[in-house]
């Protein structure tokens, strides 16, 4: 497997049991490598579409479905509290955790609160709805409003 | 990519926002969605599907047309 890869796999490690997003200075020390060696790995994933990263090109902002900072979509699993990036990936960690979870959102309209219970069959039957609007071919434009 | 309470909050809000309605996806459709693109993401060779697996996905669960193509012009 080639280092960006193995790095991919470091942070995805990292999210899965932290529930947070590794310091560039973590995955330096995993990774056995210096700091500038990291960010343009870091640069690389997201132009496989597999990292985003914020501005200063070491903190990691989504490894989809996890997200590096707090959002409206909060999943609780394994005893963690994880945010997810959007109303899909709030369902999308626990389909990669494959745990029971807890997914807290909200209705974006009225902001009434929606809290499901996800065992590993899925939600519950439920009338609320997912809705994005911007098209499959421009998700990657700007993944971040998307 | 946003959660509704129902059809009629996500018409007000499109309005409200001017943005256009989209196929609605109910949470079961969303699961299955969730299950082919993340179950294997921790996964050391984990990766993103590719254009072909995307549409393949989408119509397995009943999403298709141009909105869900990953390559398409229009819409």
């Amino acid at each position: 497997m080639d280092f960006d890869l193995q790095l991919r796999a470091a942070v995805y490690r990292h999210f899965a049991e932290r529930a947070e997003a590794p310091a560039l200075a973590e995955m330096c020390r995993v990774m056995r490598t210096p700091p500038a060696e990291v960010k343009a790995a870091y640069a690389r994933l997201y132009a496989r579409r597999m990292l985003v990263v914020m501005d200063d090109g070491e903190s990691i902002r989504m490894a989809p479905p996890f997200s590096g900072i707090p959002t409206q979509h909060v999943v609780r699993a394994n005893g963690k509290e994880y945010f997810a990036n959007c109303a899909w990936d709030s369902f999308g960690i626990p389909a990669a955790l494959h745990a029971d979870a807890e997914v807290v959102s909200r209705c974006e309209q009225t902001q009434e609160p929606l809290r499901l219970r996800l065992g590993t069959t899925g939600p519950p039957p439920s009338t609320w709805l997912f809705h994005v609007v911007v098209p499959a071919s421009r998700w990657w434009k700007n993944i971040v409003y998307t | 990519m946003l959660f509704f309470r129902s059809e009629e909050q996500v018409d007000a809000w499109c309005a409200a926002n001017a943005v256009p309605k989209r196929p609605l996806v109910t949470l079961e459709q969303l699961w299955q969605l969730s299950l082919a693109w993340y179950s294997t993401r921790l996964t050391p060779d984990a990766r993103r599907p590719g254009p072909d697996e995307m549409r393949q996905i989408f119509a397995r669960i009943g999403l298709d047309g141009p909105f869900w193509d990953p390559q398409a012009d229009t819409f």
